[in-house]
């Protein structure tokens, strides 16, 4: 009796609201990855970070985080259409020149307000753009909207919070918890950052994996050509160990 | 020219479909008949004659009123439901829609499409002709079996033994062609345009021209109106958003096929909320780029319902698109890099600018990059 009231229910929010409104998890298909070409794929256990759904990438501040997502945004700036930044106040472009981003294809979306954040993100995501990078939070009642939209379209949603809200947490497929492990010094000069990857929460495959990387930060004067658009920069971070079974140990670093 | 014709009844008589099968007469009382069914026919009734007349000859009809307003929608609704078959469509009210094929690569296809279309409007099987000109395909449909196609190779061979009654003159003009001996359509073409025009006056010149297959009438094209709108009128006031955005999103549905089936899209949209004491309020927006689908209409509208405060229950919402412009230049996910369609994305960022304002959406270029100072290294 209350399966068939279940399935009268779940009949009549198809019917009103679409036969995607509500899908039973063992219907759903599984995710596609998105190959990043960083470790982060490997930490996925798809291949690559899932399309459709959001990602997170969590830690306190100078843990990496935004570096390795403004790599991975660099990266879908020359493989989409459109590849946004839903920014809350923080985003600097030039912070992303080093990783030769195509800027034809980027777009920033300034939100002073979350309201204005939230449905940016799932206008967007239900358009279809291929990436959002959501560097703001965002409200518990557009996460539903910017959820299904994405899934709908394929989009890639990450997000960089320090430390993210239940609904957030909840909403996320994948998230990576990023530390920071120590400062690299050269010559009594600072170069880098080492810091440590852990995956918290895996919806899309077995968890858990953990990775160390290398974050370099560039030395010495550039000029302007440096900064123009398609000029190739080294990668500033460098994957000193990669794998699902835990840390190993790091040893040389390359800039 | 090759021109198709479906032959329904009257549209007048096409708004009463319950009454198919049975002797209906429509017009006004102490005045002529506007239309008249087929079941009438035996008993001498005709469009024209007066209805006191018509009521004599067959006192068992139905008689109904005629609807103008009603017949134009019904005109507009057939017009539109064949116009993407043909690139000249032509509907009247005496339930006759010609389309010129001419050009058309499959016109098989056009033709079963346009039985299948009709008889969805109309609820009856139409009669098709196909010839090389709208009078010769009229009267080839008229001959033509219900649901068949009559095909008419020679147009002037077709026509010759056909009546004179035939010929679009008033009584007291086929009267004199009966005087004249000319009771066929072939004996009409065998005399001179001018000799006729000088009996029956311009239409005698034209009569001939009609007889002889050349066809001198030219289809008037139906376009679609630049303006269209849809509606829902709720038996209760409601309060629920959820409800409306249900309602709102079948209406963006119904729009946007409307206008995928024209190939346009709106250049303006404007939603109206009516409200019982009979006061309304309304959101409108011009967009940059014409909207044509329902995830682009639903984007918008949908965004203004969810911050909407009515002042009080709502009993009717309408959407209308005021201004339509042709969307036929853009070819949405055609050029998809992966993503979705890069102009579905351009026109929701637009939708953002004009919520927020323009400040909200930008794209980084580089002005200044070696500057300290972060605000000029990017326009």
């Amino acid at each position: 009796m209350q399966e068939l009231a279940l399935e009268s229910a779940i009949n009549s929010i198809r019917v009103r609201f679409g036969s995607q409104a509500l899908t039973r998890a063992a219907e759903m298909p599984p995710p596609h990855p998105w190959p990043s070409g960083s470790p982060v794929d490997r930490l996925t256990g798809i291949g690559g970070l899932p399309r459709g759904r959001l990602s997170l990438f969590t830690g306190s501040g100078t843990c990496g985080k935004l570096t390795l997502a403004l790599s991975l945004l660099a990266r879908a700036t020359h493989e989409f259409a459109h590849s946004v930044v839903i920014d809350g106040g923080g985003f600097d472009p030039w912070s992303l020149l080093p990783f030769s981003p195509e800027l034809g294809a980027l777009t920033v979306v300034r939100a002073p307000a979350l309201e204005i954040a939230g449905e940016a993100a799932a206008t967007l995501a239900r358009a279809g753009a291929g990436f959002l990078l959501l560097m703001s939070d965002v409200p518990e009642h557009w996460l539903g909207p910017l959820e299904s939209a994405a899934n709908r379209s394929g989009t890639v949603a990450v997000g960089v919070v320090d430390a993210p809200n239940r609904a957030l947490a909840h909403a996320s497929s994948f998230s990576l918890g990023f530390s920071h492990t120590e400062w690299i010094y050269e010559r009594d000069l600072l170069v880098g950052l080492r810091l440590s990857a852990r995956c918290v929460k895996n919806r899309v495959a077995p968890p858990l994996g953990e990775t160390e990387l290398e974050i370099r930060y560039p030395l010495g004067s550039r000029t302007v050509a440096d900064f123009t658009p398609g000029v190739t920069q080294p990668s500033l971070w460098v994957p000193r160990a990669e794998g699902m079974e835990g840390v190993e140990p790091c040893a040389s670093a390359v800039v | 020219m090759r021109v198709c014709c479906g032959l329904t009844s009257h549209l007048e008589l096409a708004r009463r479909p319950d009454l198919y099968g049975r002797p209906v007469i429509i017009g006004h009382w102490d005045e002529h008949v506007v239309a008249a069914s087929e079941e009438t026919l035996p008993f001498g009734v005709t469009p024209g004659m007066a209805l006191r007349q018509a009521e004599h000859l067959c006192p068992q009809a139905t008689f109904v009123l005629p609807d103008e307003e009603a017949v134009v929608r019904i005109r507009e609704l057939i017009a539109s439901a064949l116009y993407d078959l043909a690139p000249v469509v032509e509907v009247r009210d005496e339930g006759v829609a010609w389309l010129d094929l001419s050009g058309v690569v499959r016109p098989g296809e056009s033709i079963r499409e346009t039985r299948r279309r009709l008889l969805q409007a109309i609820g009856r099987e139409p009669r098709l002709g196909l010839a090389p000109g709208p009078f010769s395909a009229r009267l080839a449909a008229a001959r033509a079996r219900p649901g068949r196609l009559m095909q008419v190779r020679d147009a002037g061979e077709f026509l010759s033994p056909l009546s004179y009654r035939e010929l679009p003159l008033d009584v007291e003009q086929l009267e004199r062609l009966d005087l004249l001996g000319l009771r066929t359509l072939g004996a009409v073409a065998a005399i001179g345009p001018r000799e006729l025009e000088s009996q029956l006056g311009r239409d005698g010149r034209h009569a001939v021209l009609l007889a002889r297959g050349l066809e001198p009438d030219e289809l008037a094209p139906w376009r679609p109106p630049l303006y269209t709108s849809g509606h829902r009128q709720f038996g209760d006031p409601v309060e629920d958003r959820e409800a409306l955005l249900f309602v709102a999103r079948a209406l963006c549905g119904d729009l946007a096929g409307e206008l995928g089936l024209r190939g346009a899209g709106a250049k303006h949209v404007r939603v109206r909320l009516l409200f019982e004491s009979a006061d309304e309020e309304k959101k409108e927006s011009l967009v940059r780029h014409p909207l044509s689908s329902q995830a682009e209409l639903f984007g918008l509208i949908s965004a203004w319902i969810k911050e909407w405060r009515p002042s009080a229950p709502i009993t009717e919402l309408w959407i209308e698109l005021p201004v339509l412009e042709g969307a036929g230049r853009r070819q949405l996910r055609l050029w998809a890099g992966g993503d979705g369609s890069s102009e579905e994305v351009t026109a929701a960022m637009e939708r953002l600018q004009e919520r927020f304002g323009e400040e909200v959406v930008h794209r980084p270029m580089p002005a200044l990059v070696s500057s300290p100072i972060p605000t000029e290294r990017f326009a």
